[in-house]
């Protein structure tokens, strides 16, 4: 069928019931603003959906980036490592807050750049890698910091 | 049997199903290190809750990808026109990731 999209036979699935997924697909019927943000889905044209997945899969990378700071900070903190306490204290600090604040500036990212996929404008550079790369920059040099003043 | 379609190229949702999966299994990790570590460390079972939370959010993160991996196929499948689905579980996981965050500068200047 011309314009169909084939796709392989395992790919599908071959699930025997009709549209099990309905609240989480949207058919190409459905209103664009259906979906959840109407901010970004209610503007412009359906982008390839491959970018998308792609946007979707940074927005997860960010978040897994955040998941690590957080993660790192509170060991840095609760292993009860033999540095400085205050300037542990502080780089354990910088390193979780950091990593609480990621996930939103991240989903705000997320929600530019679909919208300008959807606009079919250039996409913005969201500076959520330079805030990553102070954040690590600080934290390493409060840690080193630690060490020599411990 | 049919040819492969322009959404099979990159293997694009088995890509973003997979990192859902990593993200997950991320959680999964740090709350069961949590529900380990936290009540030796404060003292007391109720402190194993955090992490047993976590291991449900990921359980539900691991459901969530395998319902949006099966909606994208079987749309693209029926209608050659495939699109994501809504944002609102990217939305909920950045909420949860601060949330976690929070605890954890709580925590810190707790055991700090």
């Amino acid at each position: 069928m011309k314009g169909r999209v084939a796709l392989h036979p395992i790919e599908t699935g071959c699930r025997g019931h009709s549209r099990p997924y309905d609240d989480v697909m949207t058919s190409p019927t459905d209103s664009p603003g259906h979906r959840f943000p109407r901010a970004v889905f209610a503007r412009g044209t359906e982008p390839d959906a491959r970018f998308s997945l792609a946007n979707e899969r940074t927005f997860l990378a960010w978040t897994r980036t955040s998941l690590a700071l957080i993660a790192g900070g509170v060991a840095l903190e609760a292993l009860g490592l033999d540095l400085q306490p205050q300037l542990r204290l502080a780089a354990s600090l910088v390193l979780i807050i950091v990593g609480a604040v990621l996930p939103l500036a991240s989903w705000v990212a997320w929600a530019y750049t679909e919208r300008a996929m959807r606009e079919a404008r250039h996409l913005p550079h969201p500076p959520v890698g330079a805030a990553l790369a102070v954040t690590l920059a600080v934290a390493g040099v409060l840690v080193l910091l630690a060490v020599l003043l411990r | 049997m049919m040819a492969p379609g322009p959404v099979d190229v990159g293997l694009q949702i088995e890509r973003t199903t997979l990192s859902w999966r990593r993200t997950g299994l991320s959680v999964a990790v740090g709350s069961l290190v949590a529900m380990r570590l936290l009540p030796e460390l404060l003292g007391g079972l109720a402190w194993a809750i955090p992490g047993a939370v976590g291991v449900v959010a990921s359980l539900w993160m691991w459901w969530m990808s395998r319902r949006r991996h099966h909606a994208f196929v079987e749309r693209a499948a029926a209608s050659g026109t495939p699109r994501v689905g809504g944002a609102a579980p990217l939305c909920a996981i950045a909420v949860g990731t601060t949330l976690i965050g929070l605890f954890g500068v709580g925590l810190a200047a707790l055991v700090g």
